[in-house]
């Protein structure tokens, strides 16, 4: 036999069954729910699936899968007989039963060494259970069904046999010729089954291989017989011209002989057929059914592998045929066009011509149009395996919930909805594990017990939008936030000025994952992140939208295809290359004379300074390793590599010394030079995707414009850094970046930058703020002698010339804000260097001790972020607090009140009575005038102490809020009051203030809050929370004078 | 089928090959696996890939991939000049071009006059020839094996 034609059926098979697979998780929990007034049409919907997976399986021997359909068909068959009323525990088999095969399915040819025992014994469980007594037995009998006339035997159950003389049907056997009744007549087994099936029930099908015959055989038979054991109620008279038959090969069963049983006593009209009775008086127990292949011919399993790789290999789309209609048009119309055009061109008429230029257009565009419309397939598609997953979930879980589709009919590209599967369905796997809480967890909480997802797509402004809402317990944006700092992935102060959203947002951030403990069903330590990254492969994004304890909606957008995409065309080193323009954010051009202060450079690495931000800049010549076009200062020429030189010097012997002189020169280029370079505008394109965002800095900016991607050839496609290629308008081909992958080709430095610029634009933001306890700022004292202080001890820094300095009473002063600033240098007090002679200074000052005092200081002053590991030791010595190396320099750490103390010691003793405190005050500490300072962090808890215990108060101090109250429990009677952080882990600032308001021994306390921003929201909450004031974390001035305020209040 | 086990290319009688120079290395390749011989050499660069690899090129609207035989198989790379041409061969369903440096007839042989590789081309350069032919004009023409010169594993990624 031709082993083509059977590929052929067998993939239609396959793809077939697959197709009728598909809604039967559906419909079968629909009738789950229905239970006992089940819907017969839904029933003999599945019912149909497996009785035509069984009749195909069949015809092509795949017994495995016959058995496993058949089985499943006897259930749904008791149950649409009413013998069986569809529970949880008969469904779940079913879908356990129809799940497996699925699986037999995708790898049919081998699906018959497959194990379905399991199944099957399941399965006739079911079938035995359900039954009277007298006819379990049945279900386990076998009988053997033949013809004399007929060279083979059917064996099935007294049970199937008995079902299909159900209500006066008749039993056949018919002989088709699948070669004279079939392949001749141009009709497939299919269209017979289908005849069949519309007309009765096939009990059971065999081809006869026998008949055909060897290969070796002298002749060959041009006879494929095929028997179909055949129950219906059509009469002998008529069977013939229903199927096409010729009544030779028709062949009645008569009811009595094969029964044991004398009650099926069925009035049949007398046959002149003899016969054979297979199991003459007992049914006895015949061989499990799946060895009845062994009589088949030998060489099948060597017919089988060559199958195998045909099968694997197909990808068909079911398309309508309207669509295709459509296309047909189109492509009418576009050879009318060219006929149009074609002629135009042979006389001449330019306007002609450019009409039907238009025309083309037009008719090109409606064209793709239709042709992306043969790809679109409806995310139901996707959508429908998820009430399943639900289902079995909550019934895992002990959760009670229930998912709700919409937007099934929306239609996306055929890889989008391929590829959306696993990211969907973890999505819809996190919501009902995490998010949906236990049922009494939600009584608890006062919410319906029954928790609900909803999974839908929509369209808008030409993205569909895929939203998977669940009412659970929502995510816990300071969770999240905690977790990545613990993690090191983000930094505290980062935090600190996020907004909730964008803390829920750091859920996508790769390494976090917030299932406190792995879960069998979600969770398995793979992240968000993955969904994350999956979905940047598809051009979609991700935002979650979150409220604690009222739920999360995650808001997933895509485009509609990726076949075509808008891409920004970029060029570096004359080659052009197409940036997708999701990945675009925005376009820069930095005009040449402003190119120093845009752009800095931190270490090697350069980056962009963007409205504050700090983006780290990437050049594409450089990852590319193409030979980057520059100017070159010391001839003054711009110079271009053009492409031929490019491939001239990968090819010749002596290019590698040109080469390497190339590059000697770039190295010869001074920083200094290289910033020169920049002498021309600087075209950055500043892209993101995923959690990557960098300037990519490109030689040429050109157009927008509508690209087709076309794959890169195997050689090429394992690049993570190119999308793809697509052609251009003039022939040339262009690859398309990949940006996130660029980013992780040149991860490396890149990542190094983009740390190192992350830590910049911390120590920027906080240098604004001044909230850093890690932030410093840096001068020089002597020519090499550097010196830091904490950046949120200075006041102000002024710059002066040396000859602004007066000398006045044995001190330096310089006139300042309208009167005069005492001004110190470090060499006064510690034993250093002398301030280099110069003529512009610094002055940085401090208010020490309620005195406003400068400390002299030399440029360049610069703000680094660092730890702070300072060697208290080493160089400790009276206003030094010790050394600490920062970008590989000692620097002296100044101790500020130290070194005033050392100089103004009266300050200290005397101390507060300028500032309007009396030494009494501080002295009748343990009277309720004890500051208890709440703060998470130890550096800054030791400067704000210092500040507080400076104005002689007496101060307590806790961690978080659960340590303030044990602290007020245990000191209450010394307290008079709270000075707290707002954002502390345990127990947050609005929390503490919240319980020392309710209790009363607390609540007289007034509360003051610090806080690094005090935004008009917090600011509310915080009043309503019982807060009294706010101060800025580290204006030493305010907050002083707030505490004062608040204690002789108080 | 199977007259000779080592040259199951010997089983028909006569075979047509495409010819051509990979440097002064008379090559063949078997016209059967040969779509087209291109003169259009527009090939764009695909930065970081295999040094074997010239770029990607247009060929009606498909992206084709251009690979440096010569350097693939170890020879000196190839120079881009006038006689260069790109043969676009069938290989595992893909399309593919073979940058060769000059091209020459279509020659008829026997299969019969298919001699094992001479035994001193080194092992590693061997593996890409399925033998040679003695040719009419005395010439010495090397049969390639065009799926062995396409392997995508061997190639210093750069």
């Amino acid at each position: 036999m031709s082993g083509v034609i059977e590929d052929e059926i067998l993939q239609m098979y396959i793809q077939e069954s697959k197709e009728h697979l598909e809604d039967i998780e559906t419909d079968l929990l629909e009738i789950e729910q229905q239970g006992e007034n089940v819907d017969e049409d839904l029933i003999n919907k599945v019912f149909r699936a497996a009785h035509s997976i069984k009749g195909g399986a069949g015809f092509l021997d795949l017994t495995n899968i016959k058995e496993l359909a058949h089985k499943i068909e006897n259930i749904l068959d008791l149950v649409r007989n009413g013998q069986m009323i569809p529970n949880q525990d008969i469904v779940n088999t079913v879908l356990e039963a129809f799940d497996y095969l699925g699986e037999l399915l995708n790898n049919a040819v081998d699906s018959n060494a497959k194990d379905i025992s399991e199944h099957i014994e399941k399965l006739t469980g079911l079938t035995v259970s359900s039954l009277p007594e007298a006819e379990k037995e049945s279900v386990s009998n076998l009988v053997d069904v033949s013809h004399k006339k007929v060279p083979v035997s059917f064996s099935l159950t007294e049970f199937d046999l008995k079902n299909g003389r159900q209500g006066g049907k008749l039993i056949y056997i018919f002989e088709f010729d699948l070669i004279k009744d079939m392949e001749r007549q141009g009709k497939t087994p299919f269209d017979l089954l289908k005849l069949l099936e519309d007309g009765g029930n096939i009990l059971d099908l065999i081809v006869s291989m026998e008949a055909v015959g060897d290969l070796d055989d002298e002749e060959i038979s041009p006879r494929l017989p095929m028997y179909v054991l055949y129950s219906t109620i059509i009469e002998p008279d008529l069977v013939g011209s229903v199927f096409g038959l010729s009544d030779t090969c028709i062949y009645l069963i008569p009811a009595d002989h094969e029964s044991m049983e004398s009650s099926e006593d069925h009035a049949e009209e007398e046959t002149s057929e003899v016969i054979e009775e297979a199991s003459p008086s007992l049914p006895a127990k015949m061989p499990p059914p799946p060895e009845k292949a062994a009589p088949k011919p030998s060489p099948r399993p060597d017919k089988k592998k060559t199958i195998k790789s045909v099968v694997s290999q197909t990808d068909t789309l079911r398309v309508s045929v309207g669509v295709l209609d459509q296309l047909m048009n189109r492509a009418g119309e576009l050879v009318l066009a060219r006929n149009q055009l074609i002629q135009s061109i042979s006389t001449g008429d330019k306007q002609i011509i450019a009409a039907a230029g238009q025309r083309i257009d037009l008719v090109t565009s409606e064209l793709q149009e239709t042709i992306m419309q043969t790809r679109m397939q409806p995310v139901g598609n996707i959508f429908n395996k998820f009430p399943r997953i639900v289902r079995d979930m909550a019934k895992n879980l002990g959760k009670d919930m229930e998912l709700e589709l919409e937007g099934q009919g929306v239609e996306l590209d055929k890889t989008i909805i391929e590829s959306l599967g696993d990211p969907l369905t973890h999505l819809v796997r996190n919501s009902a594990d995490h998010g949906i809480e236990s049922p009494a967890a939600r009584k608890e909480k006062g919410k319906n017990q029954t928790g609900r997802i909803l999974l839908r797509a929509l369209h808008e402004s030409g993205q569909v939008i895929i939203e998977i809402h669940d009412d659970g317990k929502g995510l816990d944006p300071e969770k999240i936030a905690e977790k990545a700092v613990s993690k090191g992935l983000i930094s505290e102060d980062e935090v600190k000025t996020m907004s909730a959203k964008e803390k829920v947002n750091l859920i996508m951030l790769p390494g976090l994952s917030t299932a406190e403990q792995v879960t069998d069903v979600s969770g398995r330590g793979v992240g968000m992140d993955v969904v994350k990254t999956n979905l940047d492969k598809l051009g979609g994004q991700v935002e979650i939208i979150s409220q604690l304890d009222k739920g999360t909606v995650i808001r997933i957008k895509l485009p509609l295809t990726l076949a075509i995409i808008a891409c920004l065309l970029v060029s570096s080193a004359n080659e052009r290359y197409a940036i997708p323009q999701v990945n675009v954010g925005e376009l820069i051009q930095v005009p040449a004379a402003e190119v120093r202060e845009k752009i800095e450079k931190v270490g090697d690495a350069e980056v962009l300074i963007l409205r504050g931000e700090l983006i780290p800049l990437m050049q594409l010549g450089n990852v590319l390793q193409l030979q980057n076009t520059f100017y070159n200062p010391r001839t003054g020429t711009y110079e271009v590599d053009r492409r031929h030189q490019l491939v001239d010097e990968r090819i010749l012997t002596d290019t590698e010394k040109t080469s390497d002189k190339r590059e000697n020169t770039d190295e010869e280029l001074t920083t200094a030079e290289r910033r020169e370079s920049y002498a021309s505008d600087v075209k950055i394109v500043v892209v993101q995707a995923g959690i990557h965002k960098y300037g990519l800095v490109v030689d040429k900016l050109h157009d927008t414009v509508e690209i087709v991607v076309k794959p890169l050839g195997r050689h090429l496609n394992k690049f993570e850094i190119y999308a793809g290629a697509t052609i251009m308008g003039d022939g040339h081909v262009a690859l398309i970046l990949d940006i996130s992958g660029l980013a992780r080709a040149a991860n490396l430095r890149t990542m190094a930058e983009t740390d190192r610029a992350k830590q910049i634009a911390a120590a920027e933001t906080q240098a604004k703020e001044g909230t850093s306890r890690q932030t410093l700022l840096m001068f020089h004292n002597g020519p090499d002698e550097y010196c830091a202080v904490p950046l949120h001890m200075v006041l102000r820094v002024e710059q002066i010339k040396s000859s602004d300095i007066e000398f006045k009473g044995g001190k330096k002063v310089i006139q300042y804000r309208g009167g005069s600033l005492p001004i110190y240098a470090l060499e006064e007090v510690a034993n250093v260097e002398a301030l280099e002679d110069r003529e512009d200074l610094i002055v940085i000052v401090f208010i020490v001790a309620g005195h406003e005092v400068g400390l002299l200081a030399v440029p360049p002053l610069d703000v680094v972020e660092a730890d702070l590991k300072i060697d208290e030791e080493t160089l400790r010595q009276p206003g030094i607090s010790g050394s600490t190396i920062i970008r590989d320099e000692t620097t002296l750490m100044i101790d500020v009140f130290d070194f005033m103390k050392e100089l103004n010691p009266q300050w200290f003793e005397s101390g507060t009575e300028e500032n309007g405190l009396s030494a009494e005050t501080s002295k009748t500490a343990g009277n309720c005038s004890d500051v208890l300072l709440v703060e998470d962090s130890q550096f800054f808890r030791d400067q704000v102490r210092n500040f507080i215990e400076t104005e002689g108060y007496a101060v307590f101090e806790a961690e978080d809020g659960i340590e303030a109250l044990q602290v007020l429990d245990e000191h209450i009677a010394r307290i008079g009051l709270v000075v707290t952080d707002l954002e502390m882990p345990n127990m947050d600032g609005f929390e503490l203030t919240s319980r020392i308001r309710k209790n009363e021994r607390f609540t007289h306390l007034p509360v003051l809050a610090l806080t690094s921003l005090a935004g008009e929201e917090d600011v509310t909450r915080g009043r309503e929370a019982g807060i009294d004031d706010y101060q800025i974390k580290l204006d030493k001035e305010n907050l002083i004078k707030g505490i004062h305020k608040m204690l002789h209040q108080g | 089928m199977e007259t000779d086990k080592q040259h199951p290319d010997r089983g028909s009688d006569f075979i047509q090959l495409s010819c051509f120079y990979l440097q002064d290395t008379f090559c063949g390749l078997d016209i059967n696996i040969v779509q087209e011989i291109n003169e259009d050499l527009q090939i764009t660069k695909v930065p970081l890939s295999q040094d074997y690899v010239i770029g990607i090129m247009n060929l009606r609207g498909q992206i084709v991939t251009v690979v440096d035989q010569s350097r693939k198989i170890g020879f000196e790379p190839s120079v881009i000049s006038e006689d260069s041409r790109v043969i676009i061969v069938n290989s595992q369903n893909e399309h593919i071009g073979l940058l060769v440096d000059r091209v020459t007839e279509v020659l008829t042989i026997s299969t019969k006059d298919i001699a094992d590789a001479p035994s001193n081309i080194e092992g590693a350069q061997g593996k890409f020839f399925k033998g040679v032919v003695h040719t009419a004009k005395n010439e010495i023409l090397a049969l390639l094996d065009v799926e062995a010169v396409l392997t995508e594993d061997h190639g210093n990624d750069k």
